[in-house]
């Protein structure tokens, strides 16, 4: 078994921009604010980019905040690119006006995610060097994000949308210019499947992720508290004993899925991935972005 | 009988695959005929109920009193342009061999979001002219797009029902199209030159073949959209909305019911997941008890305190659900910890089966 990661490396620097990713559910959004808290109270200011309505940022974010928030609309931000591309807003009116354009954009959803990484780039030309923090869409994994440029890039050869995906390439695909931190839960397939995917984005498009966050991480239980919780349940007669034997179930339940977690991060060096995760504990409710923060710059990984 | 569906929608996160899984398997220990499919296998519980991650119906082995009647349907999503591909030109091999050689196609098979889904639901309809079910139970994707698959079929259908293939291949040509005169064609001519400014010549031939191909096929994909659209908008469709204590539940439960709005639909009931009523009598009967060992007594605190704040996120999630999908009855289950999800479905099976009328209409 390969050694655990150690806590004497410190975690790399973080890009300007940093794009937030993790399946559906896994608390990115929270991680996200997080990190663009932590940016703005260090360096005065940051932004948090969210695509979609925009709600869920500005929720965790509350009220007095300095970082601003950004959304962006998928739909709208094609309109954006092609009227950049095009050179003016008007003609891509006509453009995305015309019928049969419309449900070929419609129907062609890699365009869309190449718009949305454009207007990422736009954000982070205006925000002058303050950390730009982006929420990404539960839909895709990290590594289909980073891969699209050049996909794109390759399959246009030349053209608008060429010049688009390579100049996002150069602008995103680029470890110093741009930082994957990957947001995934203890429970042992999911852990298993992000490791892999962590390795893919090194191997395939050079983007090691510069953060494994594992959230909801159980806290570690006393020692003893097992071996006595079946004690008990061994000596107690019917009614405390059935008691004592629902504890023992809940508690190794608790403790396996927690030594299946440790030992799935322990062997993530088998995969290619050498990075030290961070493991956020189960909160007692939801944890607000000011929370988030201040769990970062304490673990020095702001 | 005819086939009823049961859509389980929610944010990510919400334990929605656990929840069609235990649905699903409630009502085949009733006698029902079931197939469960879900958009986001979960391989975990996917091996728990021995059921391959494949484009096959495969029979789930979960208990004994379900055995003959559960099925389960779990795509592999990184296989899902392929399998499309399989499905569309199951009977035109030549087309089929050009297909798999488009470099757009090459791109799409790696990029295309809402694919996935699409293909699952043309599985779910390939399976029912296959088999018989009394009951479907679908699994959305994890997120407040889930339900976009919904009109995703329709869409791709337009697409090439309408003018946009002809004009797409008379692009790549260079045609001039049928009429070359007056206003129409002027500003049609107007769109291509931009059109051409975005794209190369030989992207377009591609993404103009890409289309061709699929027009073969067009009516087979007319008939499996049609099917799918019957499934999910049909009178006999139901809507679950399904939330947990998370960060976005209120929200994501209310962007969902709005999308449902638009699609015509209003959920039956709220599933709430992992929001406890009350802390379990065993626990609090070991604490009255007392006289716990030291490591014992912190080990039972941690576990309290975490029931706790469940059962105040679950109150907190139940008040605000009530308020933005007012009239709708909730469902509220408790946190189930177990090593093998095969035993958190049987046990979530057993709370559901006393609400199947309101969950499944039975």
């Amino acid at each position: 078994m390969a050694e655990a990661p150690t806590a004497a490396e410190g975690f790399p620097p973080l890009s300007p921009i940093v794009l937030v990713t993790g399946k559906g559910g896994v608390g990115k959004t929270t991680l996200a604010a997080g990190l663009a808290e932590a940016a703005a109270r260090r360096d005065g200011g940051a932004v948090l980019v969210e695509f979609g309505d925009g709600d869920s940022g500005a929720r965790v974010l509350g009220r007095g905040s300095k970082v601003r928030h950004e959304v962006v609309e998928p739909r709208t931000a094609l309109e954006m690119s092609v009227g950049r591309l095009l050179g003016s807003k008007m003609l891509a009116k006509v453009f995305t006006g015309n019928f049969a354009v419309r449900r070929m954009l419609r129907a062609a959803p890699a365009l869309r995610e190449l718009a949305m990484l454009d207007a990422v780039g736009v954000i982070a030309d205006a925000a002058k060097g303050r950390r730009v923090v982006v929420d990404m869409p539960a839909t895709g994994h990290g590594l289909a994000w980073m891969r699209l440029p050049m996909q794109m890039r390759d399959l246009f050869g030349s053209g608008g949308l060429y010049e688009l995906s390579e100049r996002l390439v150069r602008r995103l695909v680029v470890p110093s210019a741009c930082s994957v931190v990957v947001v995934t839960l203890p429970e042992r397939m999911v852990l298993q499947e992000t490791l892999e995917l962590c390795g893919a984005l090194q191997r395939e498009v050079g983007m090691p992720p510069a953060r494994l966050v594992v959230n909801r991480f159980p806290a570690e239980l006393p020692p003893d508290a097992i071996a006595q919780a079946r004690a008990l349940a061994a000596s107690s007669g019917a009614g405390a004993g059935e008691a004592a034997e629902q504890l023992v179930a809940l508690l190794e339940a608790r403790e396996s899925a927690r030594a299946e977690a440790l030992a799935t991060l322990r062997d993530a060096p088998s995969v290619g991935v050498a990075l030290r995760p961070l493991l956020l504990p189960v909160a007692a409710g939801d944890p607000n972005a000011a929370q988030v923060a201040e769990w970062l710059l304490r673990e020095d990984a702001a | 009988m005819s086939l009823r569906t049961i859509v389980c929608a929610g944010g990510g996160g919400v334990g929605k695959t656990t929840t069609s899984a235990a649905l699903a398997l409630a009502l085949a220990r009733q006698g029902h005929r079931t197939l469960v499919v879900t958009v986001d296998p979960a391989r975990r519980l996917a091996s728990a109920m021995g059921v391959a991650v494949d484009a096959e119906v495969h029979e789930a082995r979960v208990d004994q009193a379900s055995t003959g009647r559960l099925f389960a349907l779990m795509p592999e999503p990184r296989r899902s342009t392929r399998t499309f591909i399989d499905l569309l030109f199951a009977d035109e091999p030549e087309a089929k061999a050009r297909m798999l050689k488009n470099r757009v196609y090459l791109l799409l098979a790696d990029a295309a979001a809402g694919m996935h889904e699409v293909v699952s639901l043309m599985l779910v309809a390939k399976a029912i002219e296959e088999h018989a079910f009394d009951y479907l139970v679908v699994d959305t994707a994890p997120s407040r797009q889930g339900l976009d698959f919904v009109s995703y079929p329709g869409r791709l259908a337009t697409l090439y029902e309408g003018r946009a293939v002809t004009w797409l291949g008379n692009l790549a040509r260079g045609d001039e199209g049928e009429s070359s005169g007056g206003l129409f064609a002027a500003g049609r001519r107007r769109v291509e030159g931009l059109f051409g400014r975005l794209v190369n010549p030989t992207t377009l031939a591609d993404l103009a073949g890409l289309f061709a191909e699929l027009a073969i096929v067009k009516d087979r994909f007319a008939r499996l959209a049609r099917v799918s659209e019957q499934l999910l908008l049909g009178d006999l469709t139901r809507y679950l909305l399904v939330a947990a204590p998370t960060g976005s539940a209120a929200a994501d439960a209310d962007y969902l019911r709005r999308r449902l709005k638009r699609l015509g639909q209003r959920p039956t009931a709220l599933v709430l997941n992992r929001a406890d009523e009350s802390v379990p009598d065993w626990l609090s009967a070991l604490e009255t008890a007392g006289g716990l060992a030291a490591d014992l007594a912190a080990a039972l605190g941690t576990v309290h305190a975490e029931f706790h704040a469940r059962q105040r996120a679950g109150d907190h999630l139940a008040e605000v659900l009530g308020k933005s999908v007012p009239g709708v009855p909730a469902v509220r289950l408790p946190t189930l910890e177990a090593r093998d999800p095969s035993q958190i479905v049987r046990q979530l099976a057993d709370r559901l089966a006393p609400r199947l009328s309101l969950l499944a209409g039975v």
